[in-house]
Order: structure tokens, then sequence, then C-alpha cells
């Protein structure tokens, strides 16, 4: 055999195996790990998180996706690891009988990130810039039921309200109702520099925003000065880790071979579709547990023939809830037969009034007028699992002779068409840990946007006006279960289901971490065992 | 020369203003509400309102229109609505991302395949021509996307030999430039391959021969400087290409360049991004056309650019 053809071969033979391995490679990956670390929690490091997307800004007027600001900014209140109400900027509180007045009572030696007391004067400042409406802030609506504030010591705020408003605790607990430096704001927000929330970001938090290269990642470092953690916390003083690295790898498949190989240290969302792979690594932990959330498939209840409660409810009966998260969500997810995620106490399930019943259905739509079914168009977001649950939906409405085509849009399209008005069957899914989420859907000033089932109705108004102004939180959770028997009588919405928050921690690198409530965060007792890369 | 570059740059002023005017009207018609995204769903009518009207989008289409061309001849690429950043700061900080990742796939798909379509050729219809062919037909056939993702598990999961994603130096660049160039190598193999059999036949390689040159020199030195006129007139096209073609291994690769700019402004109906990196693309490409005109002459004197 001559030299070259021995070269031929040599080079076939080694693009061959280089393919081979390639392929095979796909299928059974395999872990490298590394040895258990000292228990005890160190000093030092950064701590990467792995995410898909990066928040919009650290300016918390016009926040909408929340990443990294709960570490910046600190609320008035906090959750502590059972979800009750605790002590955050603010020790104590109580509010009057009537419950119009709430008074909170500051922490003393507060201070902001740039050096300066925090005081009450600028929790009063904050709330007045949010509620100004040339600050065009994104969620004012939450915090309407301020009429006045007081502020009798630095230490000392009262809140002036018009009517009782039992939420009022949720609302200042959110990640958007932190307090930022109102002087701050002023000198870098949009009447100055213009900088505020992109490159300069000024709270009481326990980090501080060090670098934000856009789409890349968003670096967080230790603020040394704190030592106001909430008391449910191990570690009220300054964070152990040097940095927090918020690192943007919109590839799920990347992620997740970056949390692999140590680079990314937490993964706070796994997809669905790699848990299989993720919990099989080893030194990886796991933390699967229900969200607070709701996927639903929606009516457009102001169009035909979705007007008809009896063909809303046809299509309720006609869902195999179960079989969705069998085949969609590989069980990952809990079928829904109410309106709220279990893990609230307004929480009511009716089992009877979305069970699978084909026969039934079918009844119903003939009862409607609709016994040779008809066509209608089943919306959805181009997310994956929507879309899958969407195919799945489609053979089950088919069976009681709906005819349904399947449209789908990116994020953008989607809210554009919801808003239009003219939406029939469409795919939702919401994230909130709160009863009002109702309120904000199906209130009837609220159509056609957010309001998107367009859904007017005077019970149902009633019915959340006496919910949301109740004096006191157990009257208000009574008044949302009514509600929801309401809605689930009227088939408002087909509930499909739960979903659940799936976090995957490296356990060689990582310590401290504990699964929060509802798939959140918490890194203030979290340490390095060892240097990451 | 001087007067020709002069017409072609020029000639390239309509074409870029043709790309605006293009993507302008396609961004803008395109369903969906960049202030709603911006706002949020719980943003109340007047805040959306309010935003709306800050951003200029209230306006008739064609005052917009020209408002961004008249900032655009000030220099000025306006703000992003989603990333509230100036359009020249986020494209400064992708532009280099994108180009040497872009320029690395083109370097490594000209010198794979232009070796590989030398070999091919020369040795016609022998085993290394087909096994380079073999090879070529997988490189054209195979998404970039799914190579990307099989060279991570072997070389950054299996082996550990490079970091699975991000930018930063040499040993981020290997594999979306490997990934991305492989496709590319392929065309310019089988592209080099025929041009160079049509000239390894013609009678000034023969003179050549018969004069008693060297093979080397006859193939390297005589032929593929002829034969590369169609290959330069392809690496012309598929520079511009590449820069495009980067969205996809930036999403992979999470490399935060013009592609992933350019995705999340598509996404986000964040005009004044899609329409800053568009421009640039636009122009990249009329610049890198114009650098295959000029290199067609440094290759073959007997073209005269006039």
């Amino acid at each position: 055999m001559s030299k070259r053809k021995t070269w031929h071969l040599m080079l076939a033979a080694v693009v061959v195996a280089a393919l081979l391995v390639l392929t095979l490679s796909a299928g059974c990956a395999k872990n490298q790990a590394a040895g258990p670390g000292s228990e005890k929690p160190r000093k030092g490091g950064n701590l990467t998180i792995g995410v898909d997307r990066e928040t919009d800004t650290f300016d918390l007027y016009q926040m909408t996706w929340s990443a990294g600001q709960a570490y910046v900014y600190d609320t008035l209140i906090t959750r502590d690891w059972n979800y009750k109400y605790a002590p955050g900027l603010a020790e104590t509180w109580e509010s009057t009988p009537d419950g119009k007045t709430w008074t909170f009572h500051l922490k003393k030696g507060v201070k902001w990130q740039d050096g300066t007391p925090f005081t009450s004067k600028d929790v009063k400042k904050h709330f007045e810039v949010m509620l100004d409406p040339k600050t065009a802030a994104a969620n004012v609506l939450d915090y309407t039921w301020i009429k006045s504030m007081e502020t009798p010591d630095d230490n000392t705020i009262v809140f002036k309200l018009d009517a009782p408003f039992p939420n009022l605790l949720f609302k200042i607990g959110q990640s958007y109702g932190a307090i930022q430096s109102p002087a701050a704001y002023a000198k870098y927000g949009p009447n100055g520099t213009k900088e505020y929330g992109t490159k300069i970001a000024v709270g009481t938090g326990p980090l501080k925003l060090k670098e934000w290269v856009p789409g890349d990642r968003i670096v967080l470092e230790r603020n040394n000065d704190y030592n106001w953690g909430a008391p449910w916390l191990d570690n009220k003083g300054p964070f152990y880790l040097d940095t927090l690295t918020y690192r943007v790898i919109p590839d799920s498949s990347t992620r997740v071979a970056e949390l692999e190989t140590g680079n990314v240290q937490v993964l706070l969302d796994v997809p669905v579709e790699h848990y299989d792979r993720v919990s099989k690594m080893p030194n990886v932990q796991v933390f699967k547990q229900p969200a607070f959330g709701l996927g639903y498939l929606a009516f457009g209840t102001a169009n035909k023939p979705f007007n008809n409660p009896k063909v809303r409810e046809a299509i309720n009966l006609a869902i195999d809830r179960e079989a969705i998260a069998k085949a969609v969500f590989f069980n990952l997810v809990q079928p829904a037969y109410g309106y709220l995620p279990p893990g609230l106490a307004e929480s009511y399930e009716d089992k009877n009034a979305m069970r699978y019943d084909v026969a039934a259905a079918k009844k119903l739509l003939a009862e409607a007028g609709y016994q040779n079914g008809f066509k209608t168009t089943l919306a959805t977001q181009n997310r994956t699992e929507h879309v899958r649950a969407a195919q799945a939906l489609q053979p089950m409405l088919e069976a009681i002779g709906i005819k349904a085509e399947i449209v789908q849009y990116d994020e953008a399209g989607y809210k554009s068409f919801l808003k239009s008005g003219k939406q029939q069957l469409f795919m939702r899914q919401y994230s909130w840990d709160n009863a009002d989420i109702l309120q904000w859907f199906l209130e009837s000033r609220q159509a056609p946007y957010p309001g998107h089932s367009l859904w007017k109705d005077n019970k149902t108004d009633q019915l959340i006006a006496t919910a949301e102004n109740a004096v006191t939180p157990d009257i208000r959770t009574q008044k949302y279960i009514e509600l929801e028997k309401y809605l689930i009588d009227q088939a408002v919405w087909a509930p499909l289901w739960y979903p659940m928050s799936i976090q995957a921690v490296r356990t060689d690198l990582v310590g401290g971490y504990r699964a929060y409530p509802g798939g959140g965060d918490v890194f203030n007792d979290v340490w390095l065992k060892k240097a990451t890369k | 020369m001087r007067t020709y570059l002069f017409r072609r740059i020029l000639l390239m002023i309509p074409v870029v203003l043709g790309v605006t005017v293009v993507v302008f009207l396609i961004i803008h018609l395109a369903p969906g509400d960049p202030v709603l995204l911006l706002v949020g769903e719980r943003a109340p009518q007047e805040v959306y309102d309010r935003v709306r009207h800050v951003w200029g989008l209230d306006r008739p289409l064609i005052m917009q229109y020209f408002t961004f061309l008249g900032n655009v001849l000030r220099g000025n690429l306006g703000m992003s609505i989603q990333m509230r950043r100036p359009v020249a700061e986020l494209l400064a900080g992708a532009i280099p991302v994108t180009m040497e990742l872009g320029f690395a796939a083109m370097a490594m798909a000209v010198f794979i395949g232009v070796i590989s379509g030398v070999i091919s050729a020369v040795r016609a219809g022998s085993a290394a021509d087909q096994v380079t062919m073999v090879g070529a037909l997988l490189g054209v056939s195979v998404p970039g996307f799914w190579l990307g993702q099989l060279l991570i598990l072997l070389f950054a999961v299996h082996l550990q030999w490079l970091p699975v994603s991000g930018y930063g130096g040499l040993k981020y660049l290997i594999l979306p430039a490997l990934a991305m160039g492989f496709a590319d190598s392929a065309v310019t193999a089988r592209t080099t391959r025929s041009s160079m059999l049509d000239v390894i036949r013609q009678d000034f390689v023969r003179t050549a021969r018969a004069k008693g040159l060297g093979e080397r020199v006859v193939i390297y030195k005589h032929a593929l400087r002829n034969a590369m006129l169609p290959v330069v007139t392809l690496i012309g096209l598929d520079l511009g290409y590449l820069l495009g073609g980067t969205v996809v291994m930036e999403e992979v690769f999470s490399r935060p360049g013009m592609g992933r700019l350019m995705i999340n402004g598509i996404l986000s109906r964040d005009y004044p991004v899609v329409q800053g990196v568009l421009l640039i693309l636009a122009i990249s490409v009329a610049l890198c056309n114009l650098l295959a005109d000029i290199a067609y002459v440094l290759l073959d004197p007997r073209i005269r650019l006039q």
C-alpha cells in the first residue's frame, strides 16, 4: 500500500471516528465530579447563575422583569422561609382597627450604598416619585392605595389610606416595591445623567451593581456595610460571596452544559426537557417544588361562540388535564382544577366541574346550539411548552367537534393580538403569588388588556371590590373563594396546569443553598466551597 | 482606481439608504408593540400613552423615518427602547464580538476549503477527493446549531479542553468558529475544486509543466492564482453572510454580538436597535463586496476597474 493511500485511509478513519464520537456524545453525556468541600461557610469567590434573559433595568419604577434587584434593594417587609411576612427595612408595623392607617417602624443604622443614612423621608420621597404621573412608573397601580404619607421621625413612616386594604403587606413586600435612593434617582435618573438603572443603582441591599454588559452578564458585588439582614436569614451581615453574576445564556442546552462543567453553579429555571439529564448529574441537587402560577386555556368571552357559558363549560369537560401534564410536561406540573395555585390561602378547586367527560361535553355543546361543532382559532405564544399544550388540546377539542387551528405569535405579536380583542381560544400562563391576579385579568375595567378574556361582569366586579377592601385578610380570602366558585360556575377559563419550579445547584461547589417558596432564590446564606472558574 | 473606488462608494449610498427604508417599514409594520413590552401588563393606559409619546411612537411613520434618518446623518443612532442605552454604545460592544467570530470562521473556512479544494482537484477521482467531497456534503448538510451543540458536548463537557460558551479570548472562539466555518469551508472547497479543475487543464498550465517547473509551483503559483477568482467572489459574498450568520452561533455559544442584539431587537420590536444593527450590516456587506472587487485586480492584472 502506498504512503498516499495509507494517509487517505487514516484521514477517512479520523473523520468517521470524530463523527461517531460527536454523535455518541449527544446521547450519553457524562459528568466530571469534584470532591466534597468544607461545610463551614467561607468568604469569597464569585457565584454564577445561568439565566435565559436579563432584567430590563435596575430602576424600580420601570422594572418589569426581576433578576438581581432583590439583592441591590431592600423592601420594608420580607417573606420568610414559610412565606410569612417578616421584618425587612421595617422592624415592626401596625395598623389601626379600621385598616386605614399603617405605621412602619424602620431599623436604625441602615445606610444607602453611597454611604448616606437611610431615613423615613427617603421612603416617603420614593413613593411620591413613583406616584407622580411624570415618572410613568410601570407598577404605579399597585400603590394607588397611598393617599398620603407622614414621617413623624427619621425611623417612622405612616401610610394613610381612604379605604381598608388587606393586601397592603403583599404590595409593600414586592420586589418592585423596594426602596431606591431618591437622591441618586434625582442625580442619575431621567432628569439627570440618565444612567440610573443601567449603570447606576443605589439601594440598601447586600449587593451593589458592579458591572452590566448588556446581553452577557450582570455582576453584583458585596456591600460590606450591610448588617441589617432579615431575622429569618442565618447570615444577617454582608454576603459570603464577593460577587454574584447573572450570566445570560439564552440556549437551554448550553445553560445545562455550563452547569455540568461547573462554569455556572446555579440554574434557577431548569426547562422540563432537560430535567432528566440534570437530575442524573452527580454533584447537582435539584430543587423541585410548586411554583406560584397557572397555565390555562382562555376564551375571548365577548366573542361568539365563547360568549355562551355552555360552550366554555363543554370545553372544560373535554380536556384531559392529566394527559396534558404527562405528555407535555412529563408530569413535572400538576393538573389544575382551580384558578389560583394551591400554595395560596385563597386557592379553591372543583374537580367535578373540570372532570374529563367527553359525552357530557358533547351534550352541552349541542344544548348551546353547536351539535355539529364549529371551527375556531387557538392562539399561543411560541413558547415550546405552550405550543405543545395547544397541540395536545387540538384532538381533545376535535373529539367534541371543535376544529381549532393553532396560530403562533412571538411575545410582542401576542400581546398586540390580545389587545386587539379578536381572540377566540388562547393559551396563557401567569406567575403570581397573590389572589389579586383575578382582579388583574377579570375585573371589567381591565378588558381588553390586560383583561384578555374580555370578561365584563358586574357580579365579578362586586366580589373583587368586596375582597380587596375587606378589613381583614381572612375576610378577603373568603371573598376570593366565593369569586372562584362563581368563575368556575361561569367557566371563564379552562385551567390546565400548575407549573413547578425546578432549580439546580452544584453542591460540590456551593454551600448553604435552600429552596425558597415558589421557586424564589435567597443567596444571603450561600457560600462557595472552592474557587470557581 | 481612485475614481473607481469613489464611484463605488457613491453607489453604496442609495443601496444603504434603500436598506434603511425597507428595514424601517418591515419592522414597523410587523405586528407587535414595543411599549406593551416596555411597560409590562401592570401599567395603566396613562403610563402606556406617556411612554409611547416619550419615544415618539405616536407620530406618523414617515416623520419617525425622517427623524431616524436625520439622526443617523448626525451620527446618532438613537436610544434602545428596551435596553435604555444609546444604540451606538450597544453596537460598540457587539461589533468586535461579531467581527472576531465572523473573521475567525472565514479564516477557518478559507484555510480548510481552499486546501481541501486544491487537493481534491489535483487528485480528482482519488480517495482523498472522495473523502473531501463527502466532508463537503456533510458540511453543507449539517445545521450549524446542531454541530455547535455536538462540539460543546465533545470538547467542552467531555474533554473539558475548551469553554462551553461566552467570549473573551481565543479559547472562546475556537468552537463557534469551527461550527460556523465548517459549512462555509464545504462551499469554498467545492468552488475551489471546480475552478481548479478548469484551470489545470488549460494551456498555460501545460506550458508551465513543459518548462520543467515543479508540480508545487505549477499548482500553487500558476493554477491556484487563476482559480481563485470565483473563490474570492464567494468569500466576498460570504463575509457578509458570515457576519449575519453569527446570529445562530451567538445564540448557541452565548456571545453578546450583533446577532444576539438583532434577535433581541426584533423580538422586543426595539426599532432603533434593529435599524442600527441592519444599517451596520448593510454597510459591511457593501464594503466586503467592494473589497472583493479590489481583490480581483490584485489577483488578475488583466482586469481593469474602469
